[in-house]
């Protein structure tokens, strides 16, 4: 018999489930009132995400259980959100270094404002 | 030849005890939900990338309020409540006793009670939902080549740009607004399939809670459908704010 056995059996008080629902509401209504302060939009964002990852980490926690479950299911959860994070942080680095691309290059009107400022040899 | 009087029903044989299989039966179902955030971080990507690019539709959208607010925090508390539900519906199970006396027949009738709750909440999610699309339908604001809203006014030099007239009289442009829906349909259409998909599951496991199968040892299928649906309702706290809030 191993420790995990007493995980599984734990039976959360309805307490706690009451108290995270009642956080949950909470939040819900501060990330609503908050987006009507026409905050600008890269910091709104910001807040945003950072109201919708606090009540993920409730929902986590303690609906899912992971407060009281193996270790290794909790590294399964947080390695997703790293790869995630990976995955954002290139590609997001990526966009932002290349321009519009898509629009800006390889156009009919492009290619001739390119020839014309290059020098006949 | 295994002895089947000590093994239940329900214990497979290649698991030595039902704390290892309830364990493997949970790490399954984490890694399934692992595959389902990786899978819509792609959506999100989708929504960076266009926000990213055409940034002048999404600030338009929220000008102009194509969006409702009050439907969408609705359904924000209607999937925050059923996640509730759930998770009581969890805990009815894993006190269910062993023998079918009448503590049993009461957890279990609560059991049935939050399963059963916990889908007409996802039935209202998906209600609003389609009052949401049929007006955006009506209007017109549909992805892609099905796009055909005509509530700009830009009109410049006879082309219609897509456009809207800012509150200090400047010209808000966008040259592509049907992109915001084709991302917001995307990503509410497939979040929407997993809710109905979720309301499937959560119907099989009102019947095989009606049919006795679940006590205290055996409640792992709850537990990890109640999983599948927290994360369902977490993939919504993040699609909410970021569709309707954001300017």
């Amino acid at each position: 018999m191993s420790s995990h056995d007493h995980a599984e059996h734990h039976v959360t008080p309805l307490k706690v489930y009451f108290g995270v629902y009642g956080t949950l509401l909470f939040l819900t209504v501060v990330t609503v009132g908050i987006s009507y302060l026409g905050m600008p939009p890269t910091l709104s964002i910001i807040v945003a995400m950072a109201v919708a990852s606090v009540k993920a980490f409730f929902v986590a926690t303690w609906f899912m259980h992971l407060a009281h479950d193996t270790k290794f299911n909790i590294l399964f959860f947080i390695a997703s959100l790293w790869f995630i994070g990976v995955f954002f942080i290139f590609t997001v680095n990526d966009l932002a270094s290349r321009g519009r691309v898509m629009k800006s290059s390889d156009t009919f009107e492009y290619r001739i404002e390119k020839a014309a400022k290059t020098p006949i040899k | 030849m295994s002895a089947h009087e000590d093994h239940p029903y329900y214990h497979a044989h290649h698991f030595h005890s039902m704390e290892q299989q309830n364990a493997s039966a949970k790490l399954g179902m984490w890694a399934f939900l692992v595959q389902e955030l990786l899978f819509f971080s792609g959506l999100f990507m989708a929504y960076i990338a266009m926000r990213f690019f055409y940034p002048e539709t999404f600030e338009l959208v929220q000008h102009k309020n194509l969006l409702s607010i009050p439907w969408g925090a609705t359904n924000t508390l209607v999937l925050l409540t059923s996640s509730l539900t759930m998770a009581l519906g969890v805990r009815a199970a894993q006190m269910l006793p062993m023998v079918k006396n009448a503590e049993e027949q009461k957890l279990r009738k609560q059991l049935m009670n939050y399963l059963l709750v916990t889908c007409v909440f996802a039935g209202m999610f998906l209600v609003i939902k389609y009052i949401e699309y049929s007006h955006k339908i009506h209007d017109g604001l549909l992805p892609g080549t099905f796009y055909s809203y005509d509530g700009w006014q830009a009109n410049i030099e006879g082309r219609d740009f897509g456009g809207v007239v800012g509150s200090g009289g400047e010209m808000i442009m966008t040259e592509a607004p049907q992109i915001f829906f084709s991302v917001y349909f995307m990503m509410t259409g497939v979040h929407g399939l997993h809710v109905l998909i979720g309301v499937g599951v959560i119907l099989w496991l009102y019947l095989r809670a009606l049919r006795g199968e679940f006590n205290r040892e055996n409640y792992a299928a709850v537990e990890n459908v109640g999983l599948y649906w927290h994360l369902v309702d977490l993939i919504w706290i993040f699609l909410f704010p970021l569709l309707y809030l954001v300017q």
